[in-house]
């Protein structure tokens, strides 16, 4: 284990290991970068994990205390739960599902292309899908995409059967069991998807990709990893040009200062926002890299919902890869439809145990037993698509709730736009005609669960009044400050975030291996 | 008690439920009438409900004030109706619970049997839910694809 001094002001600081923070740190190390990456979880492994559902998110979601406001349905169902995400080494990379579409080149300029949508604050990326092209083939051949590069597809499991027969009844022709970020056969020293069908809880084998098991490891590899588990970052610190010099955190209960060259920010949306925020000074009043005032605002979530139907034969949804299976007709844009951008559907399963919890929050009596007495016939699928940033959708302090460290926690505020509401309404209804072609007796459509897709609270913008990082994730206020999350997300588009944030961040290395090359770092 | 899941609960024995002179005597025989009310399912046996009625009563057991309102809110719910609640018929009594719906007690009664009752593995294997696979080798070997009943799915992308 290579262990950097506290003191030393060469290395580069990642705060958080996942899929932005952990693959960032493998291509400087790769690069032969000096790296401390600090993660405020605890490192986890296979064999940690546990196949059963409220005991693997307590070990592994991110619970520490959250508020919400809004009027978005998760603030009252689940109050201090706005997202589920992972607090652990590798991050949400380790219960994240694979699916991994690509963005569409217009999602990039969803400002010039859905026009001025009342409400809704969208704006064009500073950079193209051209631009990012060399770094998506890069990112799924790290991550052994299936369909891509020569990578077999993954078999159809029991609810991608109900779910394409169904797509293909309706007309939908784009369906396949991916793109999708899990072995069918072995690859990169990981095995083959065994068909355990457990993702949110840890993946015991190996076979899907993570940074826990592909990025960190090689990373560490190179002797150039220093990584610290269970290290929380409470502020990030600068000198008296502007520059930031390193961060304090909390390990064990005492507070450190860890140096740096650089620091880049990758705690996932909340926390990231949360962490600029909490780093205000004289300086920067607002918050670190604040001048623009967009650090926490033009929060994403996703639009998201469910469907989960009902039949009159088994299907054993939860048997097999939970995400392998992708419908994308609906993800190309259509205002015929009555809303801006698309989304996909995907194939999803839940155990009788979250299940109950998620399906109808709130629910009980006879029309919720019912929905669990077909859970043998019940085959599920997610609706995933582009949400609208809007600036009162933000992330800020909330000074009268602290966390365990006396830190302010970070509230969450949601309300949706008309364009969602729209959006989800056609989605229920049109996975329910699916479900229906191929036999269903009964179809819920669920509402959104607590956001596993967080993004945009630091956005990337051509203009530095416009947003808080550019087109690098380099901070428009601080030379030396990136942001390698999801938080640099300009717009959401419909895809899964995790393929173009693993993307974002091999950029964003060469880019900053090319800096200090020239001696800007 | 002769299938391997019931019994393997049989052993692992049940949770010690505290006695209090908040609670009615017989509150787990209540709470199992109400949780029949609330979550119907037509193949459970006693089991799952009696678990989790005692599962709640332990809960609340640190806390006198959510004891002081399971309590009040079993021996309240006989008052709701000139007959006690156990007594009622089925629509009847779902009738008074959909009354009591917003109450801390319903809300904490709920909420806690959401939680742990769908996690019994007696529940789970009544729903047909197989639970952990990672130690049997996951289901590639196991039914993964076994749906018989629709016509095997393209799995490619279309050219």
């Amino acid at each position: 284990m290579t262990r950097f001094e506290n003191s030393d002001s060469d290395v580069v600081v990642i705060v958080g290991s996942g899929a932005g923070g952990g693959t960032l740190a493998n291509e400087l190390c790769q690069a032969g970068v000096r790296v401390v990456c600090l993660e405020a979880g605890p490192h986890l492994t296979a064999d940690d994990y546990v196949n059963d559902e409220w005991p693997a998110f307590t070990q592994m979601a991110w619970t520490d205390m959250r508020t919400t406001s809004g009027s978005y349905r998760v603030a009252k169902d689940f109050p201090n739960l706005p997202a589920w995400t992972v607090k652990a080494v590798g991050g949400t990379s380790t219960h994240w599902a694979g699916a991994c579409p690509r963005f569409r080149d217009y999602e990039f300029a969803a400002r010039t292309t859905y026009g001025d949508v009342k409400g809704a604050s969208l704006l064009d990326w500073p950079i193209t899908l051209a631009d990012l092209e060399p770094y998506y083939d890069k990112a799924e051949i790290k991550m052994g995409v299936t369909h891509r590069h020569g990578r077999p597809p993954l078999p159809a499991n029991n609810n991608y059967k109900v779910f394409a027969n169904g797509a293909e009844k309706v007309g939908y022709r784009r369906y396949a069991t991916g793109p999708y970020a899990t072995n069918a056969t072995p690859y990169d020293g990981r095995p083959a998807s065994n068909q355990d069908g457990f993702n949110f809880q840890g993946d015991k084998t190996g076979a899907k990709w993570s940074t826990l098991v592909a990025e960190l490891p090689k990373a560490e590899a190179t002797g150039n990893l220093d990584l610290r588990h269970d290290c929380h970052v409470a502020q990030i610190t600068h000198d008296a040009t502007g520059r930031v010099d390193g961060v304090l955190y909390f390990d064990d209960g005492a507070l450190h200062k860890q140096s740096a060259r650089a620091v880049c920010v990758a705690g996932n949306t909340i926390e990231t926002a949360r962490l600029l925020l909490l780093s205000s000074s004289p300086q920067f009043p607002d918050g670190l890299a604040n001048s623009s005032g967009k650090v926490g605002k033009n929060y994403m979530r996703h639009l998201t919902a469910s469907s989960y139907a009902r039949f009159e034969q088994p299907v054993h949804m939860y048997r097999g890869e939970t995400m392998a299976g992708i419908v994308a007709d609906e993800s190309g844009l259509d205002t015929e439809r009555g809303f801006v951008g698309g989304y996909y559907m995907e194939t999803l399963s839940l155990g009788p145990a979250f299940l109950a919890a998620f399906v109808d929050p709130g629910a009980w009596g006879p029309r919720f037993t019912e929905i669990m007495d077909g859970y043998e016939n019940t085959a599920g699928l997610w609706i995933v698509g582009e949400d609208m940033p809007q600036p009162t959708n933000r992330v800020t302090l909330n000074g009268d709730v602290l966390d365990q460290h006396g830190l302010p926690v970070p509230n969450v505020h949601f309300d949706d736009h008309p364009n969602d509401v729209a959006m989800r309404a056609y989605a229920w209804q049109h996975a329910a005609e699916l479900y229906r072609a191929v036999g269903a007796v009964g179809v819920t459509d669920t509402p959104p669960y607590p956001a596993t897709h967080n993004l945009g609270t630091c956005r990337m913008s051509e203009r530095p009044e416009d947003g808080v990082v550019d087109r690098h994730g380099q901070a428009h206020d601080v030379p030396n400050l990136f942001v390698s999350d999801g938080s640099q997300f300009t717009t959401g588009a419909a895809a899964n975030p995790t393929l173009t944030i693993v993307a974002l961040a091999i950029r964003q290395a060469e880019h900053i291996v090319e800096q200090l090359k020239v001696g800007a770092l | 008690m002769t299938d391997p899941v019931s019994a393997q609960i049989e052993a692992e024995g049940r949770p010690h439920v505290p006695p209090s002179s908040l609670l009615p005597e017989d509150a787990v025989l209540r709470l199992v009438r109400v949780l029949k009310v609330a979550f119907p399912h037509k193949g459970f046996p006693d089991g799952p409900y009696e678990r989790t009625a005692e599962h709640i009563i332990v809960t609340v057991s640190g806390n006198a004030f959510q004891t002081a309102q399971l309590g009040q809110g079993l021996i309240g719910l006989d008052a709701m109706r000139d007959t006690p609640f156990g007594d009622l018929e089925p629509a009847e009594a779902l009738a008074v619970l959909e009354e009591i719906a917003y109450t801390p007690f319903f809300a904490l009664l709920r909420s806690t049997t959401i939680v742990f009752m769908y996690s019994d593995r007696e529940v789970w294997q009544l729903l047909g839910y197989e639970g952990e696979s990672s130690d049997k080798g996951g289901y590639v070997d196991r039914g993964f694809d076994d749906l018989d009943w629709l016509p095997e799915p393209r799995i490619e992308e279309l050219a």
